[in-house]
């Protein structure tokens, strides 16, 4: 289910690593599991910096808002228009059409501090687990 | 605290469709099953069917029975024929609203009233303080023992256990069996579609519940049931009025019946009306991009004027909408105001509140 060639952060954001130090930018399907339909987004500008870390965006569902955090320093070079119009795409298609930002990253060394899909896989185990014994069993 | 939180006779049956579960008043209720915007297109296109269990039910009956609801309620219950129903209002004395909620005309001296969730005992005592120790008034909170479904939608008339009762009005209701189960089905709802409320015995939970799920009727959530009811310009009661609110400001004015009976907070509704109202309660739709909730603050050329007391995304008209207090002068639609979302002030514009009407 998680792509084998993405990296991930404790926040659930993925980064897809591209040719010329590039980067596309998502949410995990976890994450947009966890926030029901997807009806708003509120991405940065081309052309925004940001650091490893840092807010970008919000992403808000009809349950709740949550920011977007950086999953690498870099600039912000393209948004995806197609899920500002149709934000259900995230939901639908979180690891592919569903990608939110590209990036142009300033140090892709940055990525090797982030999961790679095992450990990710293992991460989202873990509070799924947390998650089905409410109030420690 | 998730041990404190009451369940409905539905519980299992929603933990076993693997909804995700929420506290709403005090009950532990799905907000959705699969999707809230599926949910949500199904009540607007097929039929969906709710657990509307937390809704408090209340029977009164008694030789002054419906007297004593005359005095309590803003219009009148007892002059309804038997088999009908009416919205109307629980007020203060003061002219705050205590609830919202449907009374019912079963039989001569027996009524039903269904109201919300939230502050049963309050409510409960209110009545029982009204009624007194009149023997010719009893009071019987039913709600743990009996099981309310909401099935909702254009289509409902074509399932086959509702097919028998469609002759129904809006707001009737008969004692009538829905897979052998006794059942009191209204002709009611808070989704702006057709469809019917249907109260019943707990013991015949699960099996009415299948009998509609077997029908390919879509089980929908607390997440639903409020982008329904808000789209249709319906208010919640908590959200949109309480008891600092009166019915005039909050638009209710027509749950008022102010004839020549009195009932309590009459007095005071009278002398509101007289002064006239100073703010008022108005729909609005952001032209700006994103979404208000309740709580957020509504501006007018940099000042604050009112906040906002629902709000959310309208799936069938893809814009963002909500409910909120302006004063009055910023009432009259067409209006343009903001909405703080986050300490960026959003535009906004002032629209007739019944976002959604069926068969527009």
């Amino acid at each position: 289910m998680t792509p084998k060639e993405y990296r991930y952060t404790q926040e659930h954001e993925w980064i897809c690593p591209e040719s010329n130090n590039k980067g596309k930018v998502g949410l995990a399907d976890y994450a947009q599991s966890q926030l029901g339909d997807i009806v708003f987004l509120d991405l940065p500008s081309p052309g925004t910096q940001v650091g490893q870390g840092q807010k970008m965006g919000e992403v808000e569902s009809v349950k709740a808002v949550t920011d977007i955090f950086a999953p690498a320093s870099g600039q912000v070079v393209e948004i995806n228009q197609t899920i500002i119009d149709e934000p259900g795409l995230v939901n639908k298609d979180p690891y592919g059409a569903g990608w939110l930002v590209k990036m142009e990253l300033n140090k892709p060394s940055e990525l090797d501090a982030l999961m790679d899909s095992d450990k990710y896989d293992e991460f989202v185990a873990q509070l799924t687990e947390d998650e089905s014994h409410p109030a420690g069993g | 605290m998730i041990e404190l939180l009451k369940k409905t006779p539905l519980n299992e049956v929603h933990h076993d469709l693997g909804a995700r579960m929420a506290d709403f008043a005090g009950w532990e209720l799905p907000v959705w099953y699969t999707s809230v915007l599926e949910e949500h297109r199904a009540v607007r296109s097929r039929a969906g069917i709710f657990d509307v269990s937390d809704m408090g039910r209340v029977w009164i009956t008694g030789r002054k029975a419906g007297a004593f609801l005359d005095r309590v309620l803003t219009r009148p219950v007892s002059r309804l024929g038997i088999g009908s129903s009416q919205l109307s209002l629980l007020c203060l004395e003061s002219g705050g609203i205590l609830d919202d909620l449907l009374a019912y005309r079963l039989e001569t001296d027996r009524y039903l009233i269904v109201w919300n969730a939230g502050n049963i005992e309050q409510k409960l005592d209110w009545l029982k303080h009204w009624a007194g120790s009149d023997p010719d008034i009893i009071i019987q909170d039913r709600t743990a023992d009996t099981v309310m479904v909401a099935v909702q939608g254009p289509s409902v008339c074509q399932l086959r256990n509702l097919k028998g009762i469609c002759h129904l009005p809006r707001f009737g209701h008969t004692q009538t069996r829905i897979e052998k189960a006794e059942a009191l089905a209204a002709r009611t709802g808070y989704t702006g579609e057709d469809g019917f409320e249907i109260i019943s015995d707990a013991a015949d939970t699960t099996r009415l519940w299948q009998s509609f799920v077997r029908q390919r009727v879509k089980p929908c959530g607390l997440g639903a049931r409020d982008s329904l009811r808000l789209e249709a310009g319906m208010l919640l009661y908590g959200q949109d009025m309480d008891t600092s609110t009166n019915p005039f400001e909050a638009g209710l004015g027509w749950l008022t019946a102010m004839d020549s009976r009195d009932f309590i907070g009459k007095s005071a509704l009278l002398e509101i009306k007289r002064q006239g109202i100073k703010r008022k309660h108005i729909g609005f739709r952001m032209t700006g991009q994103g979404i208000a909730h309740s709580g957020y603050k509504i501006f007018k050329c940099d000042q604050e004027v009112g906040e906002v007391t629902s709000g959310g995304y309208a799936p069938t008209l893809d814009v963002s909408i909500g409910f909120g207090y302006v004063p009055i002068e910023l009432a009259t639609i067409g209006t343009d105001i903001e909405i703080m979302i986050r300490n960026k002030p959003v535009p906004a514009q002032v629209v007739n509140r019944q976002f959604y009407k069926r068969g527009a």
